[in-house]
């Protein structure tokens, strides 16, 4: 399977069809994986995939705009790249995407191996990329859930009674610290300025305190809502544990519900968002 | 820093006598930025604007609040008073404390004036914020578009060119006319419907300012008020019109027969033809569907086995001036006008909907439409009242408010049936004297122009008037059979007749929704199209520079139509006897450096104002201003706020918010 990706990605190099191939390579732990960008035939000999190659790739897209790159992209990844096609941040003729069939991806952090699937993995149906221009792995039968447990995150916070959600989601964002990391690494925070970076008008407020620690996270989840693919990598990035994933799964879950779209599974579909149908569920 | 000057009206006793004015212009001293605080009786008045006027110059005053009643009532007045003290008139805010406040909290006086007092206070927070806006002038296309050949829209186009401007006036139909083309006489004056209408339809054609298009539709509107992109699609006659001289050789030569639309089915036509003898413009067109020739074309290029139908081409050999044209394809032709006349009309109800009035399936029960046509010198019957067997009736039914007044059906009352059938009545007692004729009705409502008179001469001529619904329409054993309720002497009954008319009520045209969609309008809940309003605005539309004519607002008789139609006609002479009109200038804006060119705004916006523009290699959104109406719904969506709307800018919402 490596194999395949390094000669496909030194084909695209060297025949000059892509600038730039952007993949995964063994981080200086010997361990983990880290994002890699390879511009030379040469360098395509240092990709990697396996379970501990967790990130996001379609986060650096947008910052390539203008040339043409390759990209390997697990489903999850191929979805945002959907995503950033739909919205214009992208341009499918601009991207040569390596799909690669998927397994799930481990918990490995810096040199402390895991084969603990993610916990997005559990919750993941697709084991085939949505959108590839060449396909590494053989697509597996009928992928379903490994979620072990009956009940999700989702729905187990939903049975407790109000104020204990209300004490929950407290809890979490007055340790919020603000540093922005859940943003970082989204593949769909792409604005030139974000909203919580404005001064005037004042979206968020400026310090780093409960009301506006709560202003910053809800309005991030909302901006996602019916965008968000739950990669997840949010909730991984962030230092201070906050579950992120559960407040974007609870959204997407409801968009599904009730327009019954799903992010990033087809670049044509309409937004919700944009739709207007005479007869809709009054919410 | 912002002067800002805070005026409290009284509106009589509507705010003051709830709410204490003195202390809300004295909470109102104390708010940022206020630089005057004062009250006035009624700061609408002449004197009221005076005083607003001079405490604007005295106090150089920079923003004004004024609080008073809905911005829908007199945001223009004092607009007005602040561009004549010198100020840009979108520097006033206006804090309603009398619909919002004094009138919805009467028992609870000091609630309420603490409530004024926090409208106040969001909307000095809101005016601290507010920025002058300027309109800006476009220039208008002077044509206008008229879309319907019915009288309304006749009468539309007749008064537009007269005043000088050029129409273009659309029928889907291949000849004008409309429906008032197929009726006999007229209620209640009991004119022939032809003898009046036929001339105006000759000067439509023969107008210099006019140019009409029959057998086309209108299939895209773009643009906005005074500039107008119509795309209209012009079906093909395969008769090239301007060759062709009208001399009717081809349609009686045609060996075609088919069942006439014009006629409602009870005649025949010919596949080439014109709807009726004095169709405007008098030339054919040729029915693709039947003509002979077409279904041998059509087997020619299916390449199916077998023999094909016979060419007939006899049109086309026998015409003197070789105007048949059989590659004559649709053709799109786009054009740009000032103002759109919509005269769409309307369609009958269709009765087959009541199966009890046996309608399709009984014999001699007829709809309204039919029975003019009937009564019609150049209808299927040369004007003689007959049955389907050729006798003519001795008694016959008239059934009031099918389709209307019926909460099954139609709610509203349709207007016209009332008048028509009593002017059968009376022409069926003109034509066959000895005739019975019964008249099933609920209210007779003869609200008119010598309408009462007509049911009066009409009662004196003795027809029977029955109150009462009918319940059903059957096969008695000799002719029909009427089962009604006679409310006023509390009787069931049954009645033998040769004859029934259904007086079927008015309903929207089939595909009212569609033009709906082409010309953004709204309708009403019965489904016509939505007037702006109901009483003060009736031709007006939301889609400014959109108009409406006839019966495609609602059911109305001839001279309603024409009334509307002229109406239409005035407001859209009146908007393109201006040069330019001036843009709203309360309109979204795109901050470039915020706009990450996602263009959610282009898929969400209802007005299509909004396109992708590159700047500096950027793909990034543009606001077309023309086109805007500040509906805001761009600026909701936007996840990075690069949409901000003028006069409601996020910043003057959130500090309205934040002063709360």
């Amino acid at each position: 399977m490596i194999e395949e990706i390094r000669a496909k990605a030194a084909d695209l190099l060297r025949s000059g069809e892509v600038k730039c191939f952007i993949g995964y390579e063994r981080a200086s732990d010997g361990l983990t994986a880290r994002p890699f960008f390879a511009y030379s035939a040469d360098e395509a000999d240092r990709l990697i995939f396996d379970g501990t190659c967790v990130h996001n790739l379609a986060r650096y897209l947008p910052d390539m705009r203008g040339k043409r790159v390759g990209i390997l992209a697990k489903p999850c990844d191929s979805r945002s790249i959907n995503v950033l096609i739909r919205e214009g941040q992208v341009e499918r003729e601009e991207v040569y995407i390596v799909g690669v069939v998927c397994d799930g991806v481990y918990r490995t952090t810096w040199g402390k191996p895991s084969r603990e699937l993610q916990p997005r993995c559990l919750y993941c149906s697709k084991r085939t990329p949505v959108v590839y221009d060449y396909l590494v792995g053989q697509p597996p039968p009928a992928p379903e859930s490994q979620h072990p447990a009956s009940i999700s995150e989702v729905e187990a916070l939903e049975r407790k009674p109000a104020a204990e959600r209300w004490e929950f989601w407290r809890s979490h964002f007055a340790r919020c610290i603000r540093c922005n990391a859940c943003r970082q690494i989204c593949p769909a925070c792409y604005c030139p300025q974000c909203f919580s970076d404005q001064l005037d008008p004042l979206w968020t407020g400026i310090r780093i305190g409960l009301p506006q620690n709560w202003v910053w996270n809800v309005g991030r989840a909302l901006h996602l809502a019916g965008r968000c693919i739950d990669c997840e990598e949010c909730q991984r990035a962030c230092p201070m544990g906050i579950p992120l994933a559960i407040l974007n799964r609870k959204l997407a879950s409801r968009v599904k519900e009730l327009f019954g779209f799903e992010a990033g599974m087809d670049p044509r579909a309409p937004f919700p968002f944009a739709t207007f149908e005479k007869e809709e569920e009054i919410l | 820093m912002a002067r800002i000057g805070v005026f409290i009206c009284h509106c009589g006793h509507n705010i003051a006598g709830v709410i204490d004015v003195g202390r809300v212009v004295e909470a109102a001293k104390r708010m940022p930025g206020v630089a005057y605080a004062g009250d006035y009786i009624y700061c609408c008045s002449d004197p009221g604007q005076a005083f607003i006027r001079q405490a604007i110059k005295e106090n150089r005053l920079t923003r004004v609040v004024v609080g008073a009643c809905s911005p829908r009532m007199h945001e223009k007045t004092f607009q007005e008073v602040l561009a004549s003290a010198g100020l840009n008139p979108f520097l006033l805010e206006m804090a309603n404390l009398r619909e919002h406040c004094s009138w919805v909290h009467s028992e609870a006086k000091e609630e309420a004036t603490e409530k004024a007092i926090d409208l106040i206070r969001m909307a000095v927070a809101k005016a601290s914020r507010a920025e002058p806006l300027f309109a800006k002038p476009i220039p208008i296309t002077k044509r206008a578009l008229v879309v319907g050949g019915g009288i309304a829209g006749i009468q539309a186009a007749l008064d537009i060119a007269n005043a000088g401007f050029e129409v273009v006036l659309v029928e889907r139909e291949p000849t004008i006319g409309g429906k008032m083309a197929k009726f006999d006489k007229t209620f209640p004056t009991l004119d022939c419907a032809s003898c009046i209408l036929t001339p105006r339809m000759v000067e439509v054609a023969k107008h210099p300012n006019i140019r009409l298009m029959t057998y086309a539709e209108v299939e895209e509107v773009k643009g906005y008020a005074g500039n107008f992109e119509v795309r209209i699609r012009q079906k093909a006659r395969k008769v090239d019109h301007s060759k062709c001289t009208g001399c009717g050789t081809c349609w009686q030569k045609c060996p075609t027969k088919v069942p006439s639309e014009f006629d409602l089915g009870l005649g025949k036509r010919t596949a080439i033809y014109i709807p009726f003898p004095q169709a405007v413009p008098p030339k054919p067109v040729i029915d693709t569907v039947n003509c002979r020739y077409m279904a041998y074309l059509e087997f020619v290029r299916s390449g199916r086995e077998g023999k094909p139908p016979p060419q007939c081409r006899i049109c086309e050999k026998l015409c003197p001036t070789g105007a048949i044209n059989w590659d004559e394809e649709d053709a799109i032709i786009t054009e740009r006008f000032g103002a759109i006349v919509v005269a769409t009309g309307y369609d009958l109800f269709d009765p087959s909907q009541i199966p009890q009035y046996g309608y399709g399936r009984l014999d001699n029960v007829i709809t309204s439409l039919e029975f003019e046509r009937i009564l019609n010198a150049s209808g299927p019957t040369g004007g003689r009242i007959l049955l389907k067997d050729g006798r003519e009736p001795k008694r016959v039914a008239i059934v009031h408010c099918v389709g209307s007044r019926d909460l099954n059906y139609n709610e509203y009352c349709s207007k016209v049936c009332c008048m028509y059938s009593m002017k059968y009545a009376h022409l069926i007692k003109e034509r066959i004297p000895d005739a019975e004729v019964y008249e099933f009705y609920i209210d007779v409502r003869s609200a008119g122009k010598g309408f009462e008179e007509f049911y009066n001469r009409v009662l004196d001529e003795g027809v029977r008037f029955v109150r009462g619904k009918v319940a059903e329409i059957f096969k008695g054993k000799d002719g029909l059979s009427v089962r009604f309720e006679d409310t006023l002497t509390g009787g069931r009954h049954v009645l033998s007749v040769d004859m029934v008319i259904l007086a079927c009520g008015l309903v929207p045209q089939r595909d009212a929704g569609e033009v709906a969609r082409i010309f953004k309008l709204s309708r009403s809940p019965d489904g016509f199209f939505l007037e702006k309003h109901p009483k003060l605005d009736p031709v007006n539309t939301h889609a400014d520079g959109v108009f409406l004519a006839g019966a495609c607002i609602g059911p109305c008789d001839i001279p309603d139509a024409v009334a509307r139609g002229s109406a239409a006609a005035a407001k859209a002479i009146g908007l393109l006897s201006r040069d330019e009109i001036l843009s709203e200038p309360m309109t979204a804006i795109v901050d470039i450096s915020k706009c990450s060119g996602c263009m959610l705004c282009e898929e969400i916006c209802p007005f299509d104002a909004i396109e992708p523009q590159v700047v500096r290699g950027k793909r990034v959104a543009r606001v077309k201003e023309e086109l805007c109406k500040g509906c805001g719904s761009c600026a909701a969506a936007c996840r990075s706020g690069a949409i901000n709307l003028r006069g409601f800018t996020h910043q003057q919402l959130l500090a309205e918010v934040e002063a709360l």
